[in-house]
């Protein structure tokens, strides 16, 4: 995949995502509510994984300012 | 302890009430209640998490010569690879209405052999293990080997080329050629044994109807790292909290101060940057390095003899700041009834000592003098990396979060991309799927595919080439070795793909378990674009996690039995005694259904002199006698041991109730060095442990409490039950150089005890008006005669017997009295199995031996006063939070041979009651 098919394949996500922006009342917002539609609904899974690409990859360590220890091996 | 008591069959005038938190519970997912647009209901609530990684075996190749020509193969790799076993506790807790604390709680103990740096094949940095009596390549070692590699040759393709040689009978002259094409790179790695990092952290949040501010740091600490962070943080809702703006910096200082490997010290040519002076301070001696292109000291290297008695071997220690400062943007909009976005950005800048103490290169240098048309000749040698001092990176973030109505299914999906001043471009795709499929079970599958670009200054080993001389004699470069260099494959060029499930039950009561496993695997190949394919694919290597949660949403048991029920819950405490911190088995739960889940903490601290029998023995003397009929090489200075333990409980009956404790054991023991055996070192050799660490999962008992009588305030319960053998007991020491043998951890530092242990007690436990007394009895028998390292503990005879006062209806207080027996231990650690076949005894290696090793130094009589206090909160958001602290204090010790004297131990519990 090269670059230029990853930036149009990103345009078209971005698209995707923005179109059908409506006015949601708040009463319209059950769906959301659920805990299943939280943005991150496992926190710790979600922490322990992150701290497993945290040492093994190069980017995911710097975006993690909580702390996480060296990782060095 | 949380009790959860089972509600109670439907009364009439309890129906109000029930309807009445039916229509709040209603009120509360009303949409216009939400705090935040896209945040389920957050509840006060404690987790616990424990998980499991283990990483597949590393690549190794070696060179092998079967019919006269070189070529490589992959080769067994006996080192067991990196394995990680982690503990999690967090609470999250209203303190009012908008004031929200948060506090987290980390461990993770590591243990395994991983890369160090690579190298070609060809260069027999990693060589093959020959079984001696078959001659046949049995193994690989891939672990350093060679100060100075074999020669080997690159050509103008860049193919490398083995060495032939050839001998003239008749000139007697020896002649070196290039010979077969070998390309193969090799990991080469070092073991390492169990090391423990420990980290807390908290955070507190404010909240207002349209905005919160929060603030929080932490602290992480491990044997050769520190980390110190804060961060502060700002939420605003608009547009009727359709949008939520977030925003964010933090501050992270971390401190290296890494004992170099003493075996890997010695086969190192030389440390990254340029030298720039040492100081001479007594017996320490400090080298400082500067960064060939930016002014400043950024790491130090250390070499320290001190000179005090018993204590100390030579030590090298490399020591370095850096310092990450963050900012993160993010913005969350609703975008319909059934999708939310989030997009977000955050930029890193980060300073100073960057690189990774345990990480080398290879470089391999071309003298002058070479035709160079022809291969050239290359031979060389480790050496410590060396990274830039300074990295800036920026990332952005997109997720997409969509509702599938008639599935009831929440798909989430995100793209991560970041960039960095170092070169490395990094794209990530994640999607899961929430699946509830009804009884409160969701099944969440997920999938994740990253990949990223090669920093500018990573190659899997480096070449320089001489030309020649200048007049005064110094070598000139053609191609000299760049200012940074790492062979850190996190910094090579790769993809990786990951997948896994996460599994959650919803009971009621608030109780909710998770469980999450996920498998992972990097491939250079999986690149974005291909891109380093074949020739690093020795980099390939997987892992799998796995982990299981508990979360008990503290809310939902007020709500399904607590504060309605206040009246019978005070009653229900008031018929039990409080009993000390360290009584575990104390009483059964009241009616059958009852749960209870609860959390115990337990240290154990000795330190001091060496004690004989009820006095103390001087070092001489432990050195001497304290190793069987052999000298001891090193005593022990402090060993401490940390046991966190979860008890969950369910009353089967109104009599009898089952429990389950799994736990988790962390220890640390340090050791300082005879001056015979310095002596017998020479001053030059740094020793190889002088410290062992070990952690993980322990035994796990399982009981049943049963009441035998209970009236009037007195109380008298029967536990039977035992651990089943979890804990791991064949630890190994660390194993750095192929002519170092792998030895077992001691006794002392193995996680369990092998055996299937028979644990009775029998208590009994009074109050009288603000009086509470009771006695205990209590022992513990090993079922096999030993373990499957050849062991078996000794068993274990304690009592108890305690008073004390209940000052009001909060506070109260307790002495304790405690009488321990414990034997010896029986058998011995299985002998150590060289890689010639043949076996040595354990305790018979001379660098290492100690009295710990000897079966006849364990076990002993104690006497011990406790001093406990016991909180309970009477009212308010924490009412019925119990906390028990109790501390013992040794008062006699009679060991059995020869050990450390014992300092003392505390315990700690904590529960909520309902």
């Amino acid at each position: 995949m090269d670059k230029i098919v990853l930036h149009h394949l990103l345009l078209v996500y971005v698209l995707l995502v923005l179109t059908g922006c409506t006015s949601v009342q708040p009463w319209e917002r059950g769906n959301l509510a659920k805990p299943h539609m939280a943005l991150d609904p496992y926190p710790l899974q979600s922490g322990l994984s992150q701290h497993n690409y945290g040492s093994r990859e190069a980017a995911s360590a710097a975006n993690n300012s909580q702390g996480g220890g060296c990782g060095c091996n | 302890m949380a009790v959860i008591k089972t509600p109670e069959k439907p009364k009439a005038p309890s129906r109000g009430k029930s309807n009445l938190q039916a229509l709040t519970a209603a009120a509360l997912i009303l949409p216009g209640l939400m705090q935040a647009p896209a945040y389920a209901a957050d509840e006060d609530e404690v987790d616990f998490q424990y998980s499991h990684y283990q990483e597949g075996y590393r690549n190794i190749y070696t060179n092998v010569n079967p019919t006269g020509t070189f070529t490589s193969s992959k080769t067994p790799n006996y080192l067991n690879p990196i394995e990680v076993d982690g503990l999690h506790g967090s609470s999250r807790v209203h303190l009012t209405d908008r004031v929200k604390f948060a506090f987290n709680y980390t461990q993770d103990t590591w243990a395994g052999a991983t890369p160090i740096a690579s190298a070609p094949v060809v260069s027999n940095a990693a060589s093959p293990v020959s079984n001696p009596v078959t001659n046949a390549i049995t193994g690989a070692s891939p672990l350093l080997r060679n100060t100075n590699s074999n020669p080997f040759y690159i050509d103008k393709q860049n193919n490398i080329h083995s060495q032939n040689y050839h001998y003239d009978p008749n000139t007697g002259s020896s002649t070196f050629t290039p010979g077969a094409i070998v390309n193969q790179v090799t990991n080469v790695l070092v073991g390492a044994s169990p090391e423990t990092r420990k980290q807390s952290d908290f955070k507190l949040d404010y909240d207002w109807d349209n905005a919160s501010v929060n603030g929080g740091g932490g602290y992480s600490v491990e044997n050769d790292y520190d980390s110190r962070f804060g961060n502060l943080g700002l939420r605003l809702d608009f547009n009727q909290k359709r949008t939520s703006l977030n925003a964010g910096v933090s501050y992270t200082n971390s401190y290296t101060h890494a004992t170099l490997d003493p075996f890997a010290v010695t086969y190192m040519a030389g440390g990254p940057y340029s030298f720039n002076g040492s100081t001479v301070n007594g017996n320490t001696t400090t080298r400082n390095f500067y960064s060939p292109q930016t002014e400043g000291t950024y790491h130090q290297v250390t070499t320290s003899l001190p000179n005090r008695g018993m204590i100390g071997a030579q030590t090298t220690t490399l020591t370095g700041t850096r310092q990450d400062v963050a900012g993160n943007l993010g913005l969350t909009q609703i975008l319909t009834q059934n999708a939310v976005m989030d997009v977000g950005t955050s930029f890193t800048h980060s300073t100073g000592y960057l690189s990774n103490p345990y990480k080398a290169v290879y470089v391999f240098h071309a003298n002058p003098g070479q035709d160079p048309s022809q291969p050239l000749m290359y031979s060389g040698a480790g050496q410590w990396e060396a990274r830039p001092h300074e990295r800036n990176q920026v990332n952005g973030n997109l997720g997409y979060h969509y509702y599938i109505e008639p599935l009831n299914a929440a798909l989430h999906t995100r793209y991560t991309g970041a960039h960095d001043d170092w070169g490395i471009n990094s794209h990530t795709f994640e999607a899961d799927w929430a699946q509830p499929v009804g009884a409160g079970w969701t099944i969440t599958p997920k999938v994740r595919y990253y990949s990223q670009s090669a920093a500018d200054f990573y190659a899997p080993y480096f070449t320089t080439t001489m030309s020649g001389y200048d007049a005064s004699g110094n070598v000139i470069y053609s191609k000299a070795l760049p200012d940074y260099y790492s062979s850190d494959q996190r910094l090579a060029g790769f993809g990786a793909l990951s997948g896994g499930v996460i599994v959650a039950k919803q009971f009621a009561k608030g109780i909710s378990l998770q469980a999450g496993f996920e498998y992972y695997t990097h491939q250079s190949a999986l690149k974005l674009g291909g891109g380093s394919g074949s020739e690093q694919a020795f980099n390939n290597f997987d892992y799998w996690t796995a982990n299981a949660a508990l979360k008990i949403n503290l809310g939902a048991l007020r709500f399904n039995g607590g504060s309605n029920d206040s009246s019978s819950t005070a009653h229900h405490h008031a018929s039990h005694a409080i009993t000390p911190a360290g009584i575990m088995f104390d009483h059964a739960l009241d009616n059958a259904g009852d749960m209870m889940a609860g959390y115990r903490y337990m240290r154990n601290e000795q330190s001091g002199s060496m004690l004989s029998g009820t006095s103390t023995a001087s070092n001489d003397t432990a050195i001497a006698q304290g190793c069987a009929d052999q000298t001891c090489m090193m005593l022990p200075s402090t060993m401490t041991m940390n046991m966190h333990m979860l008890e969950l409980m369910v009353a089967a009956t109104d009599r009898v109730t089952l429990m389950l404790m799994p736990q988790w054991t962390d220890m640390d023991m340090k050791m300082n060095q005879s001056e015979m055996k310095r002596s017998t070192t020479g001053m030059g050799l740094d020793m190889p442990v002088m410290n062992q660490q070990s952690g993980g999962i322990g035994d796990t008992g399982l009981y049943a409490l049963i009441k035998l009588f209970e009236q009037h305030g007195h109380q008298l319960t029967l536990s039977l039950g035992g651990t089943a053998p979890t804990g791991n007991v064949s630890l190994m020491q660390k194993k750095n150089t192929s002519n170092a043998a792998i030895i077992p951890l001691d006794y002392s530092m193995q996680l369990g005890s092998g055996t299937w242990d028979l644990k009775p007690s029998l208590t009994y436990s009074g109050a009288m008006e603000a009086i509470i007394w009771g006695a205990q009895a209590t022992g513990t028998k090993r079922l096999d005669k030993h373990n499957e390292s050849g062991y078996a503990l000794g068993d274990i005879f304690q009592s108890s017997i305690w008073g004390g006062y209940q000052w009001n209806n909060w506070l109260s207080a307790n002495v304790r009295g405690i009488y321990t027996w414990q034997d010896s231990i029986h058998g011995v650690l299985k002998p150590v199995v060289m890689t010639d076949g043949s076996t040595i005894p354990y305790n018979q290696f001379g660098n290492y031996r100690m009295p710990s090793q000897f079966t006849s130094n364990y076990g002993g009589q104690f006497v011990d006063v406790g001093l406990g206090i016991n909180v309970t909160v009477p009212t308010g958001t924490f009412a019925g939070n119990t906390l028990k602290f109790e501390w013992l204090q040794p008062v006699h010790t009679d060991y059995n041979g020869y050990q450390l004297e014992r300092s003392g131990a505390l315990t700690a519990t904590w529960g909520v009651g309902f």
